[in-house]
């Protein structure tokens, strides 16, 4: 049975129990701050004083480093050398690959964008570690987001995966009528249309019938949704809300101060 | 009074010529439990679909006649409203997962969510379907990971769980073991008994022999033989139309014209067929 | 063309060790069925037949070929394989073009694959259907177009996955027609399959697989009659094999002729 495709790592810790919009207006408000601020070391700071902190007391800290190393640092590698070569700035050249010049002004500007890269994406790998996709949507439901849009999120999660399968069968039973996967031939398109025919016709007849189960099970329903799980909204949460909003307006109010 | 009652129900899906249900007059009884047999392509899913609202509702079409449940036509209520009296579970269980819970608990329990069902409720209720159909065991795994025999019992449980009136089944127990199938078929006959009025199509005719109060044998989109399971289950206008009959009633019947079965009913489950037999190489 | 397994042994990637040790010769012209319990390993067993998996350890060969030095497409050559769900196969513009494209892929010359396609058609009633829509047609007729598509590639072994799942009486009869010529034209056919009626009433072979390894391999009335043994694999014996084991019937039956000529027997015994 394959493995879902969401982040969310099952454990208990303070972030764990907080309310899921907590974390929500947490991760937005860490990106908030560190586009907004003036200081240009702020996104680096965020990241030693916030984000590090966070994965260790979320219990999520080697997780978070796994998607760090394999994902997070080669793209903001890729973007500062990137954009240190080819945004504009005349000042002194610091350094030069393969005859294209970075100059000083360029890496500070690359510099700046990439950690703040870093932290959007890190604020936001950290609320989907910490928090379980059902709660997220379900919390968000409550507080208005179509509950149509909630479904098509949290059963994409899943069905990912499923399709995944799906189209390995498809690929397997075309093989076995001597469709060669392995020649040169293959890459013309007519090849793919075997491949792709019956996962699409084969989802098409799926996504109908989805349709008429979750229908038969009162998902038009206009009665005011109820919910199995409680998922608590402490006086803990809404206090760490109101101060994160405090920090982002202040961080504006800083920006627009200095214009 | 019949609960559901269908009235000269002629349908065509959309961009079709032909009617897939050609002049459909049926009723069921309050808390009748019957079954509908036929070849495929007769019309039983649709006559399904039909009963429970979904044509003309969901895939729009031609339909002429009506279609009452406890007085009220489909054509004058909405959707949502007519799956709150009529539950319905059809063959494929894997597109009955919703994909949006994790767990054959929340999985169940979705229905309820969507209606507005109190947490508390909701919990037992849950509880009790689980039990009735044999998967509280299966309460915290996840519905993907099930066989195609569990997650059809998910299926059915995530109706029954709605308390509908009226439950329409097409072809529940086809991935399931026979001792699922009879798990299932108790299930299916307690909840009768206790009034809710059941209409399944089913192909295994061993037990709808067993269990089920009256048969109706379809045929292109017509009703061509309705009555006790004996009656239309033995009957050789069900063999000769290419019905799935039970083979002791096909056999019974051979040896009837060799003169090796010498009752006038033929048998249609394993311990009629013994009994039968018994007594032509009666010791 | 002989299937030769000798001590196969196959585990998945998650560490499960699905077969633990097949040994079996099936020779050309045989009609097999394998049964038993989900799990058992009957579809791990009969993907080794054309290379879509690979022995962990043991061999497979078909037709003298080890399955290890060949490609799946070119064991497409040996070995047909219908899959389970036609929905995962059809993908053409009409039956015709879904029927010609495995013998197109063997690249057979067009007269070939012509002549291939029209005798599918026709052993599985499709031709009044040719130009339609694999998609117009309803998933018992899908079912036929997957068995003509791979029918039609003539290969010398035809295996079934679960063939009879969701067909009704006269499209498992129309099934059964197609066995009958493939066998009477000489083809190995293999067929795993949970309708225990239809095994005993289309198959002279039957194999039964429990836990990875062989639990029984042997003539269909010999295998059909050991249901103590068949019970441990979740498999129960025919409806008439049954009848004549309660019945007290000296020898398995496994179809109707059988049983009428045997009871025709019991009686007369008795009255003498």
């Amino acid at each position: 049975m394959r493995e879902r495709l969401s982040f969310f790592v099952k454990r208990d810790s303070p972030i764990h129990r907080l309310n899921p919009m907590t974390k929500v207006v947490l991760a937005l408000s860490l990106v908030l701050i560190a586009f907004s601020s003036p200081w240009f070391w702020t996104p680096p700071a965020i990241f030693i004083l916030v984000i590090l902190p966070l994965t260790l007391i979320g219990k999520v800290a080697r997780e978070y480093w796994n998607f760090f190393f394999k994902v997070i640092l080669p793209t903001i590698l890729f973007l500062f050398i990137m954009q240190a070569l080819f945004l504009p700035g005349k000042s002194k050249i610091i350094f030069e690959i393969f005859g294209l010049e970075a100059t000083e002004l360029s890496a500070q500007l690359a510099f700046r964008n990439a950690t703040r890269i870093a932290v959007m994406v890190s604020s936001f790998t950290i609320l989907l570690l910490t928090t379980h996709p059902s709660e997220l949507m379900s919390d968000l439901t409550r507080r208005g987001m179509p509950g149509q849009f909630a479904y098509v999120i949290i059963s994409s999660i899943q069905i990912i995966p499923q399709m995944q399968a799906k189209a390995q069968t498809i690929i397997s039973a075309q093989r076995s009528r001597g469709l060669d996967t392995q020649s040169s031939f293959f890459k013309r398109a007519g090849s793919l249309i075997p491949l792709i025919g019956p996962l699409v016709f084969g989802s098409l007849v799926e996504v109908e019938e989805r349709a008429i189960a979750i229908e038969a099970r009162g998902f038009t329903s206009t009665n005011t949704k109820t919910s199995l799980h409680e998922i608590p909204d402490t006086n803990v949460d809404k206090t760490i809300r109101w101060i994160l909003v405090a920090f982002v307006l202040a961080s504006v109010a800083w920006r627009l101060w200095l214009l | 009074m019949a609960v559901v009652n269908l009235h000269n129900i002629i349908y065509k899906y959309p961009l079709t010529n032909t009617p897939v249900l050609k002049n459909i007059n049926l009723q069921v009884e309050d808390g009748e439990f019957v079954a509908i047999v036929g070849p495929n392509g007769a019309g039983k899913s649709t006559l399904c679909y039909t009963i429970a609202g979904f044509v003309p509702h969901f895939f729009k079409g031609e339909m002429t006649g009506t279609v009452e449940v406890l007085g009220i036509e489909s054509q004058n209520s909405s959707l949502h409203e007519w799956v709150l009296n009529v539950g319905l579970a059809f063959q494929n269980p894997f597109n009955q997962i919703s994909g949006a819970k994790y767990t054959v608990f929340e999985e169940i329990a979705f229905g309820l969510e969507n209606i507005g069902i109190p947490r508390d409720e909701m919990i037992s209720r849950v509880e009790e379907a689980m039990k009735l159909t044999g998967i509280s065991d299966l309460a915290d795994r996840s519905p993907y990971s099930l066989s195609g025999g569990q997650q059809q019992r998910v299926a059915l449980t995530s109706i029954l769980v709605m308390q509908p009136k009226v439950l329409v089944l097409d072809e529940p127990t086809s991935q399931m073991d026979p001792i699922g199938t009879r798990e299932v078929f108790v299930a299916i006959h307690k909840m009768a008994e206790q009034g809710m009025t059941v209409i399944m199509v089913e192909h295994k005719v061993e037990w709808i022999a067993h269990f089920v109060d009256r048969v109706i044998a379809l045929k292109d989109g017509q009703v061509i033989l309705e009555g006790t399971p004996d009656e239309v289950l033995t009957s050789s206008l069900l063999e000769e139309s290419g019905f799935g009959i039970s083979r002791y009633t096909s056999v019974a019947r051979k040896a009837q014209q060799m003169g090796l079965w010498h009752s006038d009913s033929l048998p249609i489950t394993l311990e009629e067929a013994v009994d039968g037999f018994s007594k032509v190489v009666a010791k | 063309m002989k299937i030769e397994i000798r001590d196969l042994h196959f585990s998945y990637p998650t560490g499960v060790e699905a077969l633990q040790g097949i040994t079996l010769t099936i020779e050309s012209g045989e009609q097999v069925a394998i049964v038993g319990q989900n799990g058992a390993g009957k579809t791990t067993l009969v993907k080794h037949l054309n290379a879509l998996l690979l022995p962990t350890s043991g061999e497979v060969r078909i037709g003298g070929w080890d399955t290890k030095s060949q490609s799946v497409a070119k064991l497409a050559r040996r070995v047909g394989y219908v899959f389970q769900n036609p929905d995962e196969q059809l993908f053409s513009k009409n039956v015709e073009a879904e029927v010609a494209f495995g013998p197109n892929n063997l690249k057979l010359d067009k007269e070939q694959v012509q002549r291939l396609v029209e005798d599918a058609l026709t052993m599985t009633e499709l031709s009044d259907k040719r130009e339609t829509n694999p998609y117009d047609l309803s998933p018992t007729w899908r079912k036929m177009v997957a068995l003509a598509s791979v029918i039609s590639m003539d290969t010398d072994i035809v295996v079934f996955d679960e063939p009879t799942t969701g067909q009704d009486a006269m499209s498992i009869a129309r099934i059964a027609n197609v066995i009958k010529t493939l066998r009477q034209r000489g083809k190995t056919v293999i067929t795993i399959t949970h309708d225990i009626d239809f095994c005993a009433e289309n198959f002279e072979r039957v194999i039964a697989l429990s836990q990875g390894k062989v639990l029984l391999d042997g003539k269909t009335n010999d295998v059909l009659g050991q249901d103590e043994i068949l019970a441990t694999t979740y498999v129960d014996p025919p409806q008439l094999t049954r009848l004549g084991k309660r019945l007290g019937f000296k020898n398995t039956v496994r179809n109707q002729e059988e049983f009428l000529t045997v009871l025709k027997k019991e009686k007369s015994t008795y009255l003498s």
